[in-house]
């Protein structure tokens, strides 16, 4: 059979947008993540931070001629000013993150497993991980949600009872936003919440390497 | 009369000796790196060193893939970082948050050596790299924390519980050096910072010897007193940035 349709980036980015409250403190991971910050509602004031003391920055700048290059984020990438912006340290940003002053950390992932614990920082082939911040995010922010691909490009699941890859930090995620799915990490397990469309639960559940517990008022993903 | 400009990038580096420990500053980009101060070092030869950095560092041959935003033509030509001594081997130790290449194709200078044994690492978040950082600063020899329990960065650390959580404990990061990028100095060693001020405002104070490079030396009283991020109290040397940038690191400054 072959699989339906599976949701863009920018729709994933967008699930993950359609759900932010207004005057929530984001920060936005490398990768996948910072797609999130194209699709901002206008209507919300969202101040978005970056782990190396920006916080209430602007969009990412396109052209290079509009570009400021000290005002860059993670990953080097230029931003514009924002009005209410402010500059910190690395240690001042970092208490920031620990001290439970970020609302939602929308990080990438490479397993999550159904106590919520994340992995996301081995690089298979290579002799180390990269920590970089997402230790403290996963720690600190109020909510964690994860926005990845549902499997590997090679089809493995990458949703699990358990992590199999070393963890960046246990116990931390509440939400996972999939190409396929919208799942929150419960108590007692994990709860499917949302379907994309032509998905259905049996669907995402065979490509899930965990009991997915069907919510009852399941729906199909919606804007 | 205190003055601590110091009149050329090789006279900045001139004492650090063979096993010094460092803190680079700044955050892979060619703004907030003090880029001059790591060609220095470089030209200086001191081996056997110990750095403590965010990221292990591209290396020169990678450097312009930080900014791929920019056209060749405006890619700064005097962007290089602790991956630059790494590649000519001058490491023996590093202490970071990042130490390989994000992608599969992207292969550091230290990430090489790592890969052959050559070099140690010590792989830690970038919160708690941070904040031990931060507490050598300010006299502080150790602290809990509850980020790390149950992850590889708490092997062989002690383990606390409050309010009913395991926290780990960190122990200080001093250095004997802390090479750091500002934006503005005075002659007292007042820093202000541009944009973002990332691990370079983190840095200085917590090294013997704290070395800003910076874009401009202004006249003593022309910082707002309100406005300075740093206090010159925690800076020993600071030296100006060329006006026109040089092509090699080879390149004396």
């Amino acid at each position: 059979m072959n699989e339906p349709e599976r949701l863009t980036r920018e729709i994933m980015a967008m699930i993950v947008t359609r759900d932010l409250f207004d005057g929530a403190i984001v920060n936005l991971g490398v990768g996948l993540p910072l797609e999130c910050a194209n699709f901002l509602s206008r209507d919300k004031e969202i101040l978005l931070h970056s782990e190396l003391g920006l916080l209430g920055f602007g969009p990412v700048v396109n052209d290079y001629r509009k570009a400021d290059p000290y005002l860059t984020m993670v990953g080097g990438v230029p931003v514009t000013a924002h009005p209410g912006m402010s500059f910190m340290s690395h240690d001042e940003s970092f208490a920031l993150i620990r001290g439970g002053h970020i609302d939602v950390a929308v990080l990438g992932g490479l397993q999550v497993d159904q106590e919520g614990n994340l992995a996301n920082t081995q690089l298979i082939g290579k002799p180390a991980g990269n920590l970089g911040g997402a230790q403290d995010l996963a720690y600190g922010a109020k909510k964690t949600v994860v926005l990845m691909y549902h499997t590997t490009s090679r089809k493995e699941k990458k949703i699990l009872e358990r992590c199999t890859l070393p963890l960046t930090t246990p116990r931390c995620v509440n939400r996972i936003v999939t190409d396929v799915a919208v799942i929150d990490v419960e108590n007692q397990g994990l709860v499917l919440r949302e379907v994309a469309t032509g998905w259905n639960a049996e669907m995402v559940q065979s490509i899930t390497g965990a009991n997915l517990i069907i919510d009852p008022e399941l729906k199909e993903i919606e804007l | 009369m205190i003055d601590k400009t110091i009149p050329s990038f090789d006279d900045a580096v001139e004492d650090i000796h063979d096993n010094a420990v460092i803190h680079f500053g700044g955050f892979v980009s060619p703004w907030n790196s003090p880029s001059y101060l790591v060609s220095a070092l470089a030209r200086q030869g001191a081996k056997n060193l110990t750095a403590i950095s965010t990221s292990m560092g591209r290396g020169p041959d990678q450097a312009h893939l930080q900014t791929p935003w920019l056209p060749e033509h405006l890619t700064p030509t005097d962007f290089w970082d602790v991956g630059l001594l790494a590649k000519l081997g001058r490491i023996k130790k590093g202490i970071a948050s990042f130490a390989v290449g994000h992608r599969h194709d992207l292969v550091y200078p230290f990430e090489e050596r790592l890969s052959r044994g050559e070099v140690e690492l010590e792989l830690i978040g970038q919160g708690s790299l941070a904040e031990r950082i931060r507490c050598a600063r300010a006299g502080i020899p150790a602290f809990y924390t509850p980020v790390g329990p149950d992850t590889s960065v708490a092997e062989g650390k002690e383990v606390r519980y409050f309010n009913g959580k395991p926290h780990i404990l960190e122990t200080a990061l001093h250095a004997d050096y802390a090479l750091i990028r500002a934006y503005q100095a005075d002659r007292f060693g007042n820093l202000i910072y541009k944009g973002a001020r990332t691990f370079n405002a983190t840095m200085a104070g917590a090294a013997t010897i704290t070395i800003a490079e910076v874009d401009e030396i202004v006249p003593l009283g022309s910082l707002q007193p309100e406005h300075i991020h740093t206090p010159g109290a925690y800076v020993q040397r600071i030296i100006q940035r060329p006006k026109n940038p040089t092509l090699s690191w080879e390149e004396s400054s």
